[in-house]
């Protein structure tokens, strides 16, 4: 079977399009014109502007969206007054962009033979990926907003049977009134390379504006990439991000998803299996509190045989928050042997949250092992129990709960310090004095 | 062994022009195709109708009229025309034969697989039936049994004439006119379907069956269902039977309310076998069906469905949890084989405290079918200490055939505990092995694995039902050893 063309599960369904959403995005998409120039010649009109009648928009309100856009002022990590390094005591390569726009002076790129890495404005002629009929950019609006406006984000190449020795870390910043912070990753690695990234965002207090990031990777045969994808940002800042991957032969990519904060959230990965024996694994975890909201989207698409794929999200949700989860898991005609694994359990600690979930299987092969499990609950009151008449505080004894739902999700972060530090981050954010005791365990 | 579409009993059954059915129709009963309000004004006359139904129908027919056909589900099919149907035939003649040697001789033997009675079988294809086992009698018989109990059980038609108040109360309260593009249709164009009601703190005695009012009337291709049970009361439903079903009508899309009123239970089973169409689909009947059914307070609904037959079925019978404390189950088998699709599953929509829902769903696709689950639990901020549990499974006989899921799951009270999962895989080799072994043939022991797999739902049908379903199951997956 022809894999390189759209099958069955690919045949658009006609969404209709929402008048009124059309003429808001429309707004947006003309201001935007206006202030960051086209980079691309992307056409927005194949599909709908997002709206609840959408189906991979159903649970996901966009209004906040279309609020006015301003000019995002070039700014420094200097400027804006944060630590340049978020992570305290990891060595890492860094590339620091603040409202989109790469700081020199807070970056420390690589050198490193078989590595280029640097800032996509600072690439020269070297052509970036493009997209294709499977990219976001041909079926979500918001990615093709992508696609039109990034002039910036992180150009990555790994030579064949480089293995990087440090991490590289990038560091979104956002801060100011109406920003639109829009950031491209690139990035391929060649046979058997071998990267660890992590993507850390962080919003200033007073920040309010949208961060819309597309991160494109081209994993080679037998290469290995890591993600560990952080969001802790205050302010009112919409966050949407995207992964593009695509996976040869053997290769191996894992991407963890770590929402810590963030007043409106949407992370949408899409994986693409094209070689045998190659594994991908997608964990998440997410504790939205008062007012916030997260969604998780991720489809795994398995299109060649002998391929596994683990998916594992976590959800714990307080106040007045939303969350949503749809994971897809595609295996098509070819994909013999398949073992596709997908799991999202999710507690409810307040009377006002919500959480809608969508764990979505198609199969087209049938010598395959997929199975999915979704749960929501609440804490386990015997749990509790058994705590509270040891002596631990009804909150004490909820955080340690909380610690051990999301630690296997926590565990298989790559890097331990950013681990630590989103431990340290939670335990900051809801007052968890009990998670001091082990953020130092096992590291 | 894939599976090879030829010299298997259903397949030339199916595949094959159906000689022996109906009449020819006579045009002068047949309305001119189309759907405009004066078709629906001649329907309501012929139906001598009263006043407020007209007005109920054409107000449907407004709304359908704004509306659009669905394209959500996960199917693939060439959107009926709907101006090109006929919305209203006078009820059909079916041709007297006059022995069981007239019947095709394939049909009697997918018959007696299923182990349906000589009568039965006499009845079913259309052989004139002995005096003294005239199920006329038998229904008068039973009829007068059910009326003792104060039970109503006749066909919409005689309701709306003898009983408006009830049909009156209740119609469309359950599926609103417009809930959806095919329930606007149905409720504009409706021709006839059943009406059941069970009194107060009656249980009733037999399990209800549309078998009963056979020879009354054909119901047409858009069947209204209206089943209410009133305060503790109890009846078991059935609808649909195990034979193959020829229809020339190939839309279908029927509505079936149930109301269990406070403490009542109703147990709702369908068997459904229409005419798949040939190897590739074609001519297939389209079964867009709405069921739903609301629970008051601790009251019990369960749903259990086998579904074999239909080109493309879109199906998704539901309960909505209103009371405190009530019960929603659906139990489902869905066969698909061929180039059928299927694109079925629940809807529970808790709003009671203390409300529960169990939803087992058993997908088996062979040939080149496709075969979708797809659910929504919905947990409303009013149900407290609501409870779901979910289980679908998808069993896949060849590589060319799909099984998918499209689960739904949306929780708003922190009290709730939902559970679903999934699984997808096929039929084991070293089963199959064993099975051989001990001198099972191939043919024996899929069946025998495929009704294990789907026993916890064949468990939950009527007794007699059950066997039949059982044998049906093994017939649809002839010859698609995977």
């Amino acid at each position: 079977m022809d894999n390189a063309k759209p099958q069955l599960m690919d045949r658009p369904k006609a969404e209709a399009k929402h008048a009124a959403s059309e003429t808001s995005g429309a707004a947006l998409v003309s201001a935007l014109d206006e202030l960051l120039g086209v980079q691309a010649d992307v056409a927005l009109d194949a599909v709908p502007v997002p709206h609840r009648r959408v189906e991979r928009w159903k649970y996901t309100p966009v209004a906040a969206w279309w609020k006015d856009v301003l000019a995002s002022e070039v700014q420094t990590v200097a400027a804006a007054g944060c630590e340049a390094n978020p992570v305290p005591g990891l060595d890492a390569y860094r590339l620091v962009f603040v409202n989109g726009t790469f700081d020199a002076a807070a970056s420390d790129l690589p050198v490193h033979t078989g590595v280029m890495c640097m800032p996509v404005s600072q690439r020269g002629d070297a052509p970036l990926q493009s997209a294709d009929a499977f990219s976001p950019e041909e079926s979500d609006w918001f990615a093709g907003l992508n696609g039109r406006y990034s002039q910036e984000g992180l150009y990555l190449r790994v030579a064949q049977g480089v293995e990087l020795d440090r991490p590289i870390l990038i560091h979104h910043h956002t801060c100011g009134a109406g920003v639109f912070n829009v950031l491209r990753h690139d990035i391929a690695l060649g046979l058997n390379a071998s990267v660890k990234i992590v993507q850390w965002s962080t919003a200033a207090a007073e920040a309010d504006g949208a961060v819309n990031v597309l991160t494109r990777a081209d994993v080679g045969e037998g290469a290995r990439l890591h993600i560990d994808k952080v969001q802790d940002e205050e302010g009112t800042v919409r966050h949407i991000a995207f992964e593009d991957i695509r996976q040869g032969k053997a290769s191996q990519v894992e991407v963890h998803t770590i929402t810590v904060r963030g007043a409106w959230v949407r992370n949408d990965l899409a994986f693409r299996i094209n070689g045998q024996g190659a594994h991908a694994e997608l964990n998440g975890a997410f504790l939205p509190g008062e007012g916030e909201f997260v969604d998780n989207h991720t489809t795994v698409d398995h299109r060649v045989p002998h391929c596994t794929s683990s998916e594992n999200y976590k959800g714990i949700l307080y106040g007045k928050s939303t969350g949503v989860f749809n994971g897809k898991v595609f295996v098509r005609p070819d994909a013999q042997q398949t073992n596709a694994y997908q799991q999202n359990a999710n507690i409810l600690a307040s009377d006002m949250a919500s959480m809608n979930a969508k764990p979505e299987l198609e199969i087209y092969a049938d010598d395959v092992k997929c199975s999915h499990g979704c749960t929501v609950g609440q804490f386990d009151s015997d749990a509790l129990f058994y705590a509270r008449s040891r002596g631990v505080g009804l909150e004490a004894a909820k955080a340690m709960l909380v610690h051990a739902f999301i630690g296997d999700v926590l565990k298989g972060l790559a890097v331990t310090e950013v681990r630590l530090e989103v431990e340290h981050r939670l335990a900051e954010k809801h007052g968890w004095d009990v998670w001091s005791d082990h953020l130092n365990d096992d590291a | 062994m894939a599976y090879d579409g030829k010299d298997k009993v259903l397949e030339e059954v199916t595949g094959k022009s159906y000689e022996f059915g109906f009449t020819t129709e006579i045009e002068s009963d047949k309305a001119p195709a189309g759907l405009s309000e004066d078709i629906i004004r001649l329907i309501s006359a012929k139906k001598e109708e009263p006043e407020w139904l007209l007005k109920w129908r054409l107000e449907a027919f407004a709304v359908w009229q704004t509306m659009e056909e669905p394209n959500w589900p996960h199917l693939n099919y060439e959107k009926p025309d709907y101006q090109a149907i006929s919305y209203y035939a006078a009820p059909k003649q079916k041709k007297q034969l006059n022995s069981m040697d007239e019947v095709d001789p394939e049909l009697r033997r997918t018959m007696d697989k299923l182990g349906i009675s000589l009568e039965e079988q006499k009845r079913l294809s259309g052989v004139a039936v002995d005096f003294v086992m005239d199920s006329v009698s038998v229904a008068t018989s039973f009829k007068d049994k059910l009326a003792e109990l104060g039970i109503i059980f006749c066909s919409m038609s005689e309701a709306v004439k003898e009983h408006p108040e009830l049909v009156r109360k209740h119609l469309g309260t359950v599926v609103p006119t417009r809930d959806n593009f095919f329930s606007a249709l149905n409720s504009a164009v409706f021709t006839d379907g059943s009406f059941c009601y069970i009194p107060k703190g009656v249980r009733c005695p037999m399990e209800l069956s549309t078998y009963f009012r056979i020879n009354e009337s054909g119901t047409g291709q858009f069947e209204r269902t209206l089943v209410v049970a009133d305060e503790a009361s109890y009846v078991s439903y059935l609808e649909g039977c195990t034979a193959p079903q020829r229809d020339e009508n190939q839309l279908h899309a029927a509505v079936v309310e149930l109301v269990a009123l406070d403490e009542a239970e109703i147990k709702y089973s369908t068997v459904q076998n229409w005419y798949p169409g040939d190897e590739n689909g074609k001519g297939g009947v389209y079964n867009f069906v709405t069921k739903r059914g609301i629970c008051h307070r601790r009251s019990k609904i369960s749903w259990t469905q086998v579904e074999t037959g239909s080109a493309v079925t879109w199906k998704y019978p539901s309960c909505i949890l209103k009371g405190d404390h009530s019960v929603g189950e659906f139990y489902s088998v869905a066969v698909t084989n061929n180039a059928q699709q299927a694109d079925t599953g629940t809807k529970m929509i808790h709003l009671g405290k203390n409300t529960h829902s169990t939803i087992i769903s058993k997908g088996i696709s062979a040939g080149n079918s496709h075969n979708s689950y797809r659910g929504l639990v919905q947990i409303m901020p009013s149900a407290a200490n609501a409870r779901n549990f979910s289980q679908c499974d998808s069993l896949l006989m060849t590589d060319t055939s799909g099984a998918h899921t499209f689960p739904y799951v949306e929780v708003k009270n922190p009290t709730a505990q939902v559970e679903h999962e999934a699984t997808t895989s096929k039929i084991g080799e070293d089963q199959i092995f064993y099975c051989l072994q001990r001198g099972i043939d191939a043919e024996q022991a899929i069946s025998l694995i495929v009704n294990g797999y789907a026993k916890e739902v064949l468990n939950q049908l009527p007794m007699e039902f059950a066997v039949e379903a059982q044998k049906l199951l093994s017939i649809s997956l002839e010859g698609s050893v995977g």
